[in-house]
């Protein structure tokens, strides 16, 4: 299709669909600036993305052909008098790295299996070249030759880390309770190995997302999708329990007040330990500000609560480490605990569809006021003017467009052009594809956060969440789990013992109990929380956007979007609430819908009461 | 939710190129409009009609594409949850024609197993100018196994008959897939939305 040339004067251009650069494009269009919106890639949302099993595969595959720098072309045509030209870096070579695939899963189906010259369970898959490249095919085009240094490592020693030998012994009979098989409606003997073809042949049921994070029910995207309608755009699930990993087991971490109640692990004297512990968190107390600076751990160890309630309060309710100081433990708790209930058991949601969905529905509320979207299109320099203002820039195919602001995606732009915090600080992601949840329900599909506190000294701390396949992001019969930490080595390094100490895989045969890793993805993102909005080597009216970054909610994205657009539009509201379309029909009718039942079942206090809190005061 | 006065709600996605009139088949639909002029539509999200069939209420919620087709980048949660995609095309614009192969690969890719598709050609008032064939467009409706039909938004034929077929089709299949119980695909609101969530405490 011929595509026609883009309008050549805007109020803000805006290159890259992550989620700060998506919300910005919402503000924007939604006061009336005319947004144009680009992104080089031909799928939404840059780092934050969701793919299907094959569109995965096909961003695997694209990250391992290093594209050549294109032929710096001369623009200096379309320069006026006293313009200078900034260049924007062609590809984004850095954010993604270290990139490892395994497939433990067999090649076809059991029955062909006689066929394969491959033995079962060990293929290695070595580029996913033979995944579907139809998915995602346009961002290839530009990219030049393909450069033969392959990144994916060969794994040979089959043997795996030493240590999960002789933890193995140590596993309690609670951990080796029969499969979940029932649950999924599959017998235990019918109960087979999914295929790797059949991942391929099913690909589309997935949306594994390249971010891992949750909502905080109150946090301030949630805030921010409900002012500004956009939630009308997606779905959620609750995540439905908070796990934690200790002793080799994983145990549910009771947190509302009827968990607590029904808990079978407590003992009563700890269920009466914690209900008086978490009711009286909720204010602070001179008693609390006495251990201000000093860590939460002896905080809590001071409380008396005893190991196990020590364990979840610090590692899963208050999610810090041990030094975290009082002050910053006893905030978290705090805000754990109001955004318990407000949805369901825990604190947290899950975009149905996965956490790509998110960018996309802000990016569909600009373009519903008037905002201009153009995948596969990027920006190759910026015009500045002598005053170091950015008057124009000149898009892929060498248009001049005139625009009063520019936001960028930080991979955009060339290391020189950036202020960053030297070494550039990571984080590694584990994504599996597993047979089983890692702890049997019975009460069917479950979303949960695992929190899995440093398996051994210098180790991270590694956020881990399960979902299921009634989250749309997996094939009914499997489950994705996906693990994310501050990267100390590599994430095949750093997450891989995580991943052999709780799955089975085949270092780990004797370990069949456990959920089977059919497929999985290591790889390390740069760590986006280091990029500040300003500040950079750019023109005064250019501001960047991270990507994503380390931590569980997205406070930080939103904060920074805030910035950006206040610091665009200092006297305009931001993102009020888009009109409701039913009103424009059904004169009179309420913009929220009116409902019985408070909004508050954690039962720790606070009633569910509807605050209009603001966004950026969650720090 | 439970005061919503109707039995069936439909999410229904109109998708294909800039110009074939998309917007006009909604509006003429909703609102008896046919909005003159080629302006682009400034906020409005989706619109709603409640029509009713046999008896039972069915409303139908039924979304355009905010101008993102233009340069070919709808997003994809644009056809999650759609239970019906309306695939439209020009009559007298063969090259809107010839992009439908491609409006179908992204169907497959985003849009649930059993969305209902309707290929629908619109501007038969400019009869003179046609320049598909109405077999040649059949065919090809066949070959896909979709409904087809021909429009005028402008002069309202079929507009009506297009979303009434629809629904009695969207009915058919809730009812039948209520009797397989078969529930692979998410119905709206099996999920949860948050401005629905945000007055309700559900699990």
């Amino acid at each position: 299709m011929a595509a026609e040339d883009l309008p050549s004067e805007f109020d803000v251009v805006i290159l890259g669909t992550g989620l700060a650069e998506s919300v910005v494009a919402a503000a924007c269009s939604r006061v009336g600036q005319r947004v144009l919106h680009l992104d080089r890639n031909s799928y939404y949302a840059a780092n934050w993305a969701s793919f299907t099993f094959n569109g995965l595969l096909t961003w695997i595959q694209q990250h391992h052909e290093e594209s050549q720098p294109e032929e710096v072309q001369d623009w200096s045509s379309l320069l006026e008098e006293g313009e200078e030209l900034i260049y924007l870096s062609y590809s984004d070579s850095t954010s993604i790295s270290n990139l490892q695939v395994f497939c433990f899963t067999s090649e076809e189906d059991e029955g062909e299996e006689a066929q394969s010259p491959d033995p079962p369970n060990t293929t290695e898959e070595e580029t996913a070249a033979n995944g579907d490249e139809d998915a995602v095919k346009a961002a290839s085009t530009d990219s030049t030759n393909e450069d033969p240094k392959d990144k994916i490592k060969e794994v040979t020693d089959g043997e795996g880390e030493g240590q999960q030998t002789a933890d193995s012994e140590g596993v309690e009979p609670t951990a080796d309770l029969p499969r979940p098989s029932a649950i999924q409606g599959q017998s235990e003997a019918s109960r087979k190995k999914i295929s790797y073809a059949q991942l391929v042949k099913e690909g589309r049921q997935f949306n594994i997302d390249l971010v891992s994070k949750l909502m905080f029910s109150r946090g301030s995207l949630v805030d921010l999708l409900i002012k500004s309608n956009v939630s009308r755009y997606a779905e959620f699930k609750n995540v439905t329990r908070i796990l934690t990993y200790r002793h080799g087991n994983v145990e549910q971490v009771p947190c509302s007040r009827a968990d607590v109640f029904a808990s079978r692990q407590l003992s009563v004297v700890e269920k009466r330990k914690l209900m008086r512990f978490l009711t009286s968190c909720l204010e602070e107390t001179e008693e609390q500000q006495a251990y201000n600076g000093r860590p939460y751990l002896e905080f809590l160890c001071d409380q008396q609560l005893g190991d196990n309630l020590e364990h979840f309060l610090l590692h899963s309710i208050a999610m810090v480490t041990e030094d975290t100081p009082t002050e910053v433990g006893l905030a978290s708790t705090r805000h754990f605990l109001r955004c318990l209930g407000r949805y369901g058991n825990t604190p947290f949601l899950f975009p149905v569809y996965g956490l790509g969905e998110i960018p996309q529905c802000f990016c569909r509320m600009s373009a519903v006021f008037g905002g201009v979207y153009c995948l596969r299109h990027s920006v190759r320099c910026l015009l500045v003017d002598k005053d170091n203002r950015c008057k124009a820039v000149i898009d892929s195919r060498g248009q001049r467009i005139s625009c009063s602001h520019f936001v960028v995606d930080s991979s955009y732009v060339a290391t020189e052009q950036k202020k960053v915090t030297t070494p550039t600080r990571f984080l590694s992601r584990a994504i599996l594809i597993t047979d089983a949840s890692i702890l049997p329900s019975n009460s069917g599909q479950q979303v949960s956060m695992v929190t899995v506190p440093p398996i051994a000294a210098g180790f991270p701390v590694v956020m881990m969440v399960e979902l299921c396949s009634s989250t749309m992001t997996c094939l009914p019969g499997t489950y994705l789990v996906h693990l994310t930490c501050q990267s100390v080595g590599s994430a095949f390094d750093d997450l891989s013992p995580v991943v052999t100490k709780m799955f089975h895989t085949p270092e780990t045969d004797d370990q069949e109990t456990r959920p089977s890793v059919l497929w999985c993805l290591y790889f390390n993102m740069a760590d986006g929380l280091d990029v500040e909005v300003e500040g950079h080597n750019l023109p005064s009216n250019v501001y960047l956007c991270s990507g994503p970054d380390g931590h569980l909610g997205h406070d930080h994205a939103i904060r920074q979007a805030q910035l950006i657009f206040q610091k665009i539009l200092p006297e305009e509201d931001f993102c009020p609430p888009a009109p409701n379309p039913e009103d424009v029909l059904y004169d009179g009718e309420s913009l929220l819908p009116t409902g019985g039942g408070g909004g508050d079942n954690s039962g720790w206090g606070e009633k569910g009461e509807e605050t209009k809190e603001n966004p950026q005061t969650e720090e | 939710m439970s005061m919503e006065d109707y039995d069936y709600l439909f999410k229904i996605v109109l998708i294909g190129n800039a110009g074939v009139g998309k917007t006009c088949l909604v509006r003429r639909f909703t609102q008896g409009l046919f909005p003159p002029g080629q302006g682009a539509t400034i906020g409005v999200d989706f619109m709603i009609k409640t029509v009713e069939i046999k008896g039972e209420k069915v409303k139908l919620q039924i979304w355009d594409t905010a101008g993102q087709e233009r340069f070919r980048s709808i997003t994809q949660s644009y056809y999650r949850s759609a239970n019906a995609l309306i695939l439209t095309y020009d009559i007298t614009c063969e090259d809107s024609f010839r992009c439908l192969p491609e409006w179908l690969r992204e169907i497959e890719q985003y849009a649930n197993n059993q969305v209902v598709t309707i290929l629908v050609g619109n501007k038969i008032d400019l009869a003179e100018k046609r320049e598909v064939l109405r077999q040649r467009a059949e065919d090809f409706a066949e070959a896909q196994s979709m409904l087809y039909l021909e429009t005028s938004a402008k002069e309202s034929d079929n507009v009506e008959k297009l979303f009434l077929d629809l629904a009695c089709e969207l009915i058919r299949e809730a009812k039948q897939n209520k009797l397989d119980n078969n529930d692979t695909a998410p119905m709206p609101g099996e999920g949860k939305t948050i401005s629905y969530l945000s007055c309700c405490s559900l699990n």
